[in-house]
């Protein structure tokens, strides 16, 4: 830190004062809204009142739209589960070529945002006029279409191309960390390899399989955009684009928003119960997970299956990657939807309207930049200081700031959008409704849990005795804190930056619900000029939006490989 | 240290931020409006030209999204808008009803054609829209005449027409042909296997591309593809959907006299004659449609043609008629 003193007020030290304030913010930011949906749901016209609850959950669209959760959800956890950890396995315990960057190259479906994946299978894959269908049906003579993306399958297939990393990473970090010496052991006693498969490689895996897919199927049941983008055609539709409807529609009517607000129960009572089942399965694989110094686990010998092993997994990125991708750019260069892709059809208009002289969508990438920045510094400096508490401070109560804290972790984004909408639209003499401060306040709730994550585990690196022994050098505790602790806690904070400012500025499922004529985010401008039918339009703002996200990965790579050698 | 450079630096472009988030506090006039913002820039600059003392401010959106604006505002005891421009004619009954609107007769309102009943002044159509068929000239070869036309097997499986919940005009031509001509005609398209497809700009792109054959179609969207290569035709049956878009100030407005003269302006030849270029209606015969626009039909024969319109039906029907629609194109 520079030696330009900041006067610090007295008061600053005081844990008390700290640990009210932090609980404040949470409550205010965080508890508030949560609290005002249960309260909506269940309160009407100053009384308790049940039969309204009922009457909303035996509508029809509703349980169609918990079991189209269900069905999506669970659909895409068991083929994103296969997925990631057939590739898991494959990357760690194999001698596939090129397993390093394989590894890196399975997680760059992780970098895409799902809504934009669903819009470039829309283009390769709708019945009559997608490419790929074209293909078969124009040049190969099909009677039909290859594949209709239009249908359940469709959608878990999307789903499933951009969430399997959740697998992905759980598993083949577990294959690494695991103890090979068990497995040796076991050949050493004469086990065959489908037996200690079986027998000790699976039961010590599984707990991260499981964890993972429970990520997938939480993940799959609070996501918008690729049932909105497939899914509405054909009348499927999940609880968060029901919700979306329902706000869509109100015109500020409150009754949509009260049937909205039940919806929402129904939505975090099943993630919580998502919760519950893996809490229960991580405090089993506690017991299990034996996270040894690693050994280089034995590698299978692929042999002849190597080269088409490997084949595979390029195919396989080339089609879930680099297909989607190029088709993205090249359609946002159409002159217009529909042209075959001859030189004469393309364009750099289009990009050139979208960076240069549109509003709308100059404001909506604007408005994600300074959004994803201000949410990041925000839930950075609130989440180091209510870290602190939590893990420093010796102050009562400090389990209910974290429950508070970590709380939107498991709230769907939509319940997020929604009790945002009742805390801040004016009914507390606040009113931010069509503000893009009422965003911010969201992703602020939303992505607090992210920093504090990112800030405990720095912290808890930082012993105490560092500060204790500041402090009897005589340093006041803000000193301590300045020169001790926060250069030491420095790496956890820029990482809690980035956690948070990338998924903002891709960000869709809280802001299609909260934004105004002027605070669209880019993920709101992608996907009304997808449904306003400017296809290209919407192709060349989802490529500018695909260049961002790679740009900003790869500086935050930079920027934290850089840091840790300073 | 790098880092604390970049943190102020972060904070400088917040700081930035949240000053352009707060700069438009000085006085406007604020027209909410889903027009295309194609036609309003055009608008803007010869409004400014005309006008340079007054500035004018869009905000563009779909009209669902700025009747919710509306009601925030509202509640919070001052409407930001000063003047309403949309296609949803409904809107503008229920904020009369309310006592919101203030009513104005244009300057030139004797060379206005005035497709609304029971007309006051407290809002004044400023273009029509009219919707029409737009088909594939790849897959379609033979342009449909009639309504029933759709009902061939040319157009089997693959006729779209946008979500009512979703789209005001696709809510007001469900609305007005189902009057006309009964939910049979829904059934029948359906039973040609007809879909419901989402906004009613992605019908037409959906048409454009070939997952429809053919669409109900807003005319200056499809007018605007057509125009960029997209392999489309527009069509008109013999009776025609014709939805007025209004214009209206509200009474609380600060700049009445500012809304007043945009009103005017939007009405004259000169603000006709832009709003034409998009490829959509004028309200004033002495206004040419361009050539490109050939499809457009004369704005008295349009008039002629329209099919009746109660928009007291529509407005209270709403949720009854986009329930009985969907659940017909939801058969399966």
């Amino acid at each position: 830190m520079n030696t330009r003193a900041k006067p610090v007020s007295r008061g600053f030290g005081t844990p008390e004062l700290i640990f009210l304030l932090s609980v404040g913010v949470l409550v205010v930011v965080v508890a508030f809204p949560m609290l005002l949906i249960f309260f909506n749901a269940f309160w009407v016209d100053s009384h308790f009142n049940v039969a309204d609850v009922l009457r909303v959950l035996q509508r029809e669209e509703t349980y169609q739209a918990l079991l189209n959760s269900l069905i999506l959800s669970g659909g895409v956890t068991v083929t994103g589960t296969i997925v990631g950890t057939f590739f898991a396995w494959l990357v760690t315990r194999t001698d596939l070529p090129f397993k390093a960057t394989m590894k890196l190259l399975f997680l760059v479906p992780f970098m895409l945002p799902a809504f934009i994946g669903a819009l470039a299978w829309k283009m390769l894959l709708s019945p009559r006029a997608g490419y790929i269908n074209r293909l078969f049906i124009d040049v190969l003579g099909f009677d039909g279409p290859l594949f209709d993306i239009y249908s359940y399958a469709g959608i878990i297939l999307v789903e499933t191309m951009y969430l399997f990393p959740f697998v992905f990473i759980q598993v083949s970090g577990a294959l690494e960390r695991m103890d090979p010496t068990l497995e040796e052991s076991a050949r050493i006693s004469g086990a065959d390899l489908f037996t200690i498969t079986r027998k000790i490689t699976i039961p010590l895996v599984l707990p991260s399989i499981v964890s993972g897919a429970l990520l997938i199927m939480l993940y799959s049941m609070a996501h918008f955009g690729t049932v909105a983008v497939l899914g509405v055609e054909i009348g499927v539709y999940n609880i968060p684009v029901l919700i979306y409807e329902k706000i869509h529609q109100s015109a500020g009517s409150f009754d949509s928003i009260r049937t909205a607000t039940v919806l929402a129960t129904v939505l975090v009572i099943t993630a919580a119960l998502i919760l519950w089942a893996q809490n229960r399965v991580l405090a089993k694989g506690k017991y299990q997970i034996i996270a040894g110094k690693s050994f280089r686990p034995t590698e299978l010998k692929l042999r002849g299956l190597r080269v088409p092993l490997l084949i595979l997994c390029v195919a396989y990125i080339a089609l879930t990657i680099v297909l989607p991708t190029a088709t993205i750019f090249l359609v946002g260069g159409l002159k217009t939807y529909g042209l075959p892709f001859d030189l004469e059809n393309m364009t750099w208009a289009n990009y050139n309207h979208i960076l240069f002289e549109w509003d709308l969508t100059r404001d909506s990438i604007w408005n994600s930049i300074t959004l994803g920045l201000a949410a990041a510094l925000i839930t950075m400096f609130a989440g180091v200081i209510i870290s602190y508490v939590i893990v420093k401070m010796k102050v009562r109560g400090k389990g209910f700031l974290e429950f508070l804290g970590m709380l939107p972790f498991s709230v769907p984004g939509s319940v997020i959008a929604l009790g945002v909408i009742l805390a801040w639209s004016g009914k507390f003499g606040i009113n931010l409704y069509n503000t893009v401060w009422i965003i911010l306040v969201a992703y602020i709730a939303r992505y607090m849990a992210f920093s504090l994550k990112a800030n405990s585990a720095a912290l808890e690196q930082v012993h105490d005795s560092l500060v204790e022994a500041a402090r009897a050098a005589g340093a006041s505790m803000a000193q301590a804190l300045r020169d001790v602790v926060v250069p030491l806690v420095r790496p956890g904070m820029i990482a809690a930056f980035f956690l948070i400012f990338l998924p903002a500025l891709r960000e869709l499922t809280v802001s299609v619900l909260l934004y105004g004529p002027t605070t669209r985010t880019i993920g709101v401008a992608i996907y009304t000029l997808n449904e306003d039918g400017e296809t290209v339009y919407s192709a060349a703002l989802a490529g500018i939006a695909l260049v961002i996200i790679v740009v900003g990965e790869i500086l935050i790579k930079r920027l934290v490989t850089g840091k840790s050698g300073a | 240290m790098r880092s604390v450079k970049l943190l102020s630096l972060c904070f400088a472009v917040l700081l930035v931020g949240g000053l352009s988030f707060g700069a438009c506090a000085e006085e406007k006039l604020y027209v909410y409006t889903s027009m295309k913002e194609s036609m309003l820039g055009g608008l803007k600059t010869a409004f400014l030209k005309k006008h340079p003392d007054v500035k004018i401010d869009f905000q563009s959106a779909g009209a669902g999204k700025l009747m919710a604006k509306i009601a925030a505002e509202r509640e919070s005891g001052k409407i930001l808008a000063d003047v309403l421009w949309t296609s949803e004619v409904p809107d503008f009954y229920q904020l009369k009803e309310h006592g919101l609107l203030l009513p104005y007769i244009p300057a030139e309102s004797k060379a206005l054609l005035n497709p609304l009943p029971d007309y006051d002044g407290s809002f004044t159509a400023a273009r029509l829209g009219t919707l029409g068929i737009a088909y594939n000239t790849r897959l379609i070869k033979e342009a449909p005449k009639t309504w029933d036309d759709l009902k061939k097997p040319a157009f089997k499986g693959a006729f779209g027409i946008a979500n009512p919940a979703l789209s005001g005009t696709a809510y007001m031509s469900v609305a007005v042909i189902s009057r006309t001509f009964g939910w049979g005609f829904f059934e029948a398209l359906r039973a040609n296997g007809a879909k419901m497809g989402k906004g009613s700009g992605q019908v037409v792109d959906d048409t454009a591309s070939g997952d429809l054959v053919a669409s109900l179609a807003v005319d200056y969207i499809t007018l605007d593809k057509i125009d960029k290569g997209a392999t489309l035709q527009l069509v008109y049956p013999p009776e025609m959907l014709v939805v007025p878009s209004p214009a209206a100030i509200f009474k609380n407005s600060p700049n009445i006299e500012a809304a007043k003269k945009f009103i005017d302006f939007l009405l004259s030849r000169e603000g006709q004659s832009i709003i034409v270029e998009d490829g959509t209606l004028p309200v004033r015969a002495d206004v040419k449609i361009p050539d490109r626009f050939k499809q457009l039909p004369a704005v008295e024969d349009a008039m002629k043609r329209a099919m009746k319109i109660d928009y007291q039906a529509v407005m209270s029907e709403k949720e009854a008629t986009i329930k009985k629609f969907t659940e017909i194109m939801q058969k399966k």
